[in-house]
């Protein structure tokens, strides 16, 4: 199965591990992730005013991009990302204004053969044909855990992970609608079903600093160390992610964390996508664990699945 | 036909009375002009105009007109028939007129109040008036159908609501069934402890009202019993009741307890909310009337002496039998009274609160038993979890109501006094405890609700935050509340044993099969709709069925009693009367132009149409009939023709309005 994949700059960038773990574990599944043609950065954060349309150019032209490539539906894996994409996508399927105005700027894009050089432009109006999805929405929904469930290969022998949703992909409410943003299952099933057993702990939705990193990095540590700290106390081993901010913020800022708290005795943070890719048996040296701040090689121990769970 | 018609046309004298309304009509349609202009009109004997035809001197008017003029029909072109049709029809049997020659001809709603062109809303009612004097040339006098009363009402469910109305109604002399579903009646106000704002014992001043309901003699009560179906129409409806298998025969059961004590069936007991546990057989409560022991089949092993068989062992009355089976009976009832009570609102609903996930979470009727001395801790307030006393409790208000965007829009009503007492017993029962209550805003209205209110702040000391509660979870031994004091605007977070949450209340769920079968009115939330809202509070627009306590919407104990005694007084006055008049306006059937085809049948709304097997043709129950004329404009015979209403005057006015 061939399906559109919108990696975004981060990704590209700072946390390959999240894209390179993702493919490799999305081709043991039989995924091939292709990325859009030409594709731009999504903006990073949905405008927060009316007015701002242009805010929503870049995003909708991602996927305009997937829609004349033949595709239906885009893979994310960035929480950031999938939030810019699956809001702009709404916003032209219910608001016909911005529908109209969106398509106004685009419709002026620039096209150019790759043969023959010559620029043309008119682009077809995006009227909200693709279908957004989280990678863990699309393993759900898409794969199915039965399928997972078939093709692991190491037994991660129920190592207890605290799933960390962030803020991004359960608000705002009936937008995002991945899960119920009060009680989500989404991410406790998909650790479930690659041999972790979910920690409960009561932040897994609160907000680990964002962007306040850059401006007040105390904040952001505070917010972080709550996490951490919470996750810690319930008995996780480690915190699975699926934003590379958020691995920013918990991961890169433990240093900060410990030095401010002087109870907090660390604690490793991966992306969903390292435990997926181990369980299918990727090879270790292709998980990005080189990337890590808080050394994250314990977790990944090799124990071959010797029975196979039902 | 028509020649049938013109014959009678040429007899009527008709005459014509044009109303002012002060200047309601009068100032947008010249209605002297009106009167003027009818006066020559074929059938039109007298024509006049006068300021108010509603007020005595106008009424006096007509019914000399009617007996001076010798008239045998009547047109008041006045306001909407359905503010003044009766005052007249009244007006001409006095003067011995029947009423269904009255015709109304509505020039105000219709015309005066929707239009300011003075010369057309003229010429249109002087159209609106044509059109009624050649439907009044057809109208017939007609007679209210009568029918018979059975004297005997149902009222559907045993909380305060049903009981308070069935003894109403018994204490009017009538008899009463009351049905039901639960072992025991009581409702939910029998698992209450104090009352605000008195704080006198819930079961102390219920349990009273139940043995007098169990003993009253002109009371059939059927607890353990479900209502069927309800069938039939007001005054005469056919209830069919299923008796529930109680396998344990009241009439021998001594109450001994020998049963509960060998059974090994051990369940969360749905009484004190799942705070304890019962055996499957059981007495709900030690008041529970009637006093019998129950055994529950879903949780018995099996009903049967080879697997277990040890409380029929040792049942020395012989009460116990597996074999009883379900039982329907059929009874005779002439109104029904609908008193099925409310739920909660589901914790589940607001996971952010965690009452689903922290056992010291609980809502507002688990907290009732915890301070109820028949409580599973004895009125000790223990939390559930570990039964140490909490040195906090954060309340928080408005679980679920008045939460357009995520939840229900109305409000509970009852919590923000539940709460003010819950946080006063606490304070009474732990003098060192910190009770906190978070809240939208504090609603007492109420008989001395608002003194309750001020003593639980000033006396005792509760302190108030006014905002909502964002998140609660737990660290450890202790719940972390998150809210915030929109009066200083700041964020707070306060540590607590216990969290009590005042859940919304909501249509109740096992009566919602019920309540689709009897057909009944329901609001959007599911609870039972009004006739009225204001003038007619305690009748469903169903006739026949009343309404009381909080199946119609929240409310506390005072009000559910007051509209329960309302609801007994309205049967009381159906009963009063010798016979019911039924309107008869409804649509017969042409036995010789009727071809049998069902098509009115299908049409009918009130079920009153039904083919008769021998004959081929559609039969009316005239009583059922509401006069809609569904089925008359769906006949493709004609042989479906309203009184008063036929197709013939229905042309014939469509004919008067359209000529110059």
């Amino acid at each position: 199965m061939k399906i559109h994949y919108y990696p975004g700059c981060t990704l590209k960038q700072k946390m390959t591990a999240l894209d390179i773990s993702a493919r490799k574990a999305m081709e043991r599944l039989d995924v091939e992730l292709v990325e859009p043609e030409g594709w731009s950065c999504c903006g990073a954060e949905y405008p927060l005013t009316e007015e701002k349309i242009v805010g929503l150019a870049a995003p909708i032209r991602v996927l305009r991009q997937v829609r004349d490539e033949g595709g239906d539906v885009l893979v994310t894996t960035c929480s950031f990302c999938f939030a810019v994409l699956k809001r702009a996508n709404k916003a032209v399927q219910d608001d016909p204004l911005k529908h109209k105005r969106i398509n106004a700027y685009l419709r002026d894009d620039i096209q150019i053969d790759p043969l023959t050089k010559e620029r043309t432009t008119g682009f077809e109006d995006y009227n909200g044909e693709v279908k957004v999805l989280h990678l863990l929405e699309f393993l759900r929904d898409r794969v199915g855990y039965p399928k997972i469930r078939e093709r692991l290969k190491r037994d991660l022998k129920g190592l207890a992970v605290a799933p960390y949703y962030g803020c991004r992909i359960l608000r705002p409410r009936g937008e995002m609608a991945v899960d119920e943003p009060d009680s989500p299952r989404l991410f406790e099933e998909f650790l479930g079903a690659v041999g972790c057993s979910a920690v409960d702990y009561p932040f897994k939705q609160e907000c680990c600093g964002s962007y306040v990193s850059v401006s007040l990095p105390a904040a952001a540590t505070e917010a972080s160390y709550r996490i951490l700290r919470s996750a810690a106390m319930a008995g996780a081993k480690a915190v699975a992610v699926s934003c590379p901010l958020c691995f920013y913020n918990m991961d890169h800022r433990q240093e900060a964390i410990k030095e401010a708290f002087l109870d907090f005795p660390g604690l490793p943070v991966v992306f969903f996508t390292q435990l997926l890719a181990w369980a299918l048996g990727v090879d270790k040296s292709l998980l990005g664990l080189g990337e890590h701040a808080v050394p994250a090689d314990g977790l990944f121990t090799e124990i071959p699945l010797t029975e196979v769970r039902p | 036909m028509t020649v049938k018609a013109t014959n009678k046309e040429k007899e009527k004298r008709i005459g014509l009375f044009v109303c002012h309304c002060g200047v309601n009509i009068a100032s947008v349609v010249d209605v002297e002009r009106v009167a003027e202009v009818l006066k020559d009109y074929p059938g039109v004997t007298f024509s006049t105009d006068y300021v108010y035809m509603c007020s005595d001197p106008g009424q006096q008017m007509i019914i000399d007109t009617i007996k001076e003029k010798h008239l045998d029909g009547i047109i008041i072109a006045a306001c909407s028939p359905t503010l003044h049709e009766k005052t007249f029809q009244e007006a001409a049997r006095l003067a011995g007129l029947n009423p269904y020659q009255i015709e109304i001809a509505n020039i105000r709603e219709q015309d005066s109040w929707v239009h300011s062109d003075k010369e057309k809303a003229t010429k249109k009612a002087i159209r609106i008036v044509k059109s009624h004097v050649a439907k009044a040339r057809q109208n017939e006098s007609l007679e209210p159908i009568k029918v018979d009363v059975t004297r005997r009402a149902l009222v559907i469910g045993g909380g305060v609501s049903g009981l308070q109305a069935a003894l109403d109604i018994a204490d009017h002399g009538y008899d009463v069934i009351l049905v039901e579903k639960n072992p025991s009646i009581g409702g939910k106000m029998i698992q209450l402890s104090e009352t605000f704002p008195t704080l006198d014992c819930s079961q102390c001043i219920l349990t009273p009202k139940m043995v007098e309901v169990s003993r009253h003699p002109r009371i059939k009560l059927l607890t353990y019993h479900e209502v069927e179906s309800v069938s039939g129409f007001v005054g005469n409806f056919k209830v069919r009741i299923r008796k529930k298998p109680r396998y344990v025969d009241e009439t021998l059961c001594n109450l001994c307890g020998e049963c509960e004590k060998v059974c090994p069936q051990i369940v969360p007991d749905e009484f004190n909310m799942g705070l304890s546990f019962r055996k499957a057989i059981y007495m709900p409560f030690p008041q529970a009337i009637p006093g019998t022991y129950t055994l529950d089949a879903e949780h018995c092993l099996g009903l049967n002496p080879v697997r277990c068989g040890k409380c029929k062992d040792v049942c020395d009355k012989k009460a116990i039998d597996y074999d009883m089976k379900e039982t329907i009976t059929e009874e005779a009832v002439g109104a029904v009274v609908v008193a099925t009570g409310y739920d909660l609102y589901t914790m589940e609903a607001l996971g952010e609160y965690g009452g689903e996930k922290y056992e010291d979470v609980v809502n507002g009727l688990e907290f009732e038993r915890i301070l109820s001395a028949s409580g599973p801790t004895g009125g000790d307030i223990r939390r559930p979890s570990d039964g140490k006393i909490p040195e906090s409790i954060v309340f928080v208000q408005c679980c679920g109501s008045r939460d357009t965007e995520h939840h229900l829009p109305y409000c509970s009503k009852i919590c923000c006094m539940y709460t003010a007492k819950h946080a006063m017993m606490y304070r009474h029962r732990v003098p060192d405890g910190q009770a906190t209550v978070f809240y939208i805003d504090v609603r007492t209205g109420g008989k001395s609700f608002d003194e309750f209110y001020q003593r639980t702040v000033e006396e005792d000391k509760v302190l108030y935050v006014r905002g909502k509660v964002s998140k609660i979870f737990k660290e450890g031994d202790k719940l972390i509340v998150w809210g915030v004091d929109t009066l200083t605007g700041k964020k707070v977070e306060i540590e607590a044993d216990m969290v009590v949450l005042a859940m919304a209340m909501v249509k109740a769920d096992g009566v919602q099969d019920l309540l689709k079968k009897l057909k009944i009115a329901t609001d959007i939330h599911g609870f039972l709709a009004e006739a009225h809202p204001k003038l007619r509070p305690v009748e469903s627009l169903n006739a026949g069925f009343y309404l009381a306590g909080c199946a119609h919407g929240p409310k506390d104990i005072p009000e559910t009693v007051s509209q329960a005694s309302a609801a007994a007084a309205k049967v009381g006055d159906l009963f009063a009367l010798a016979e019911l008049s039924h309107e008869p306006t409804v649509v017969p059937v042409n036995d010789e132009l009727c071809s049998g085809c069902g098509i009115c049948i299908s049409v009918c709304p009130y079920g009153a149409r039904s083919l008769d097997p021998d004959r081929g043709v559609a039969v009316v129950n005239e009583i059922l009939c509401e006069g809609c004329g569904a089925c008359a404009s769906a006949c493709p015979s004609g042989a479906a023709q309203q009184r008063n209403q036929t197709d013939n005057q229905i042309f014939s006015m469509l004919r008067a309005m359209l000529r110059e």
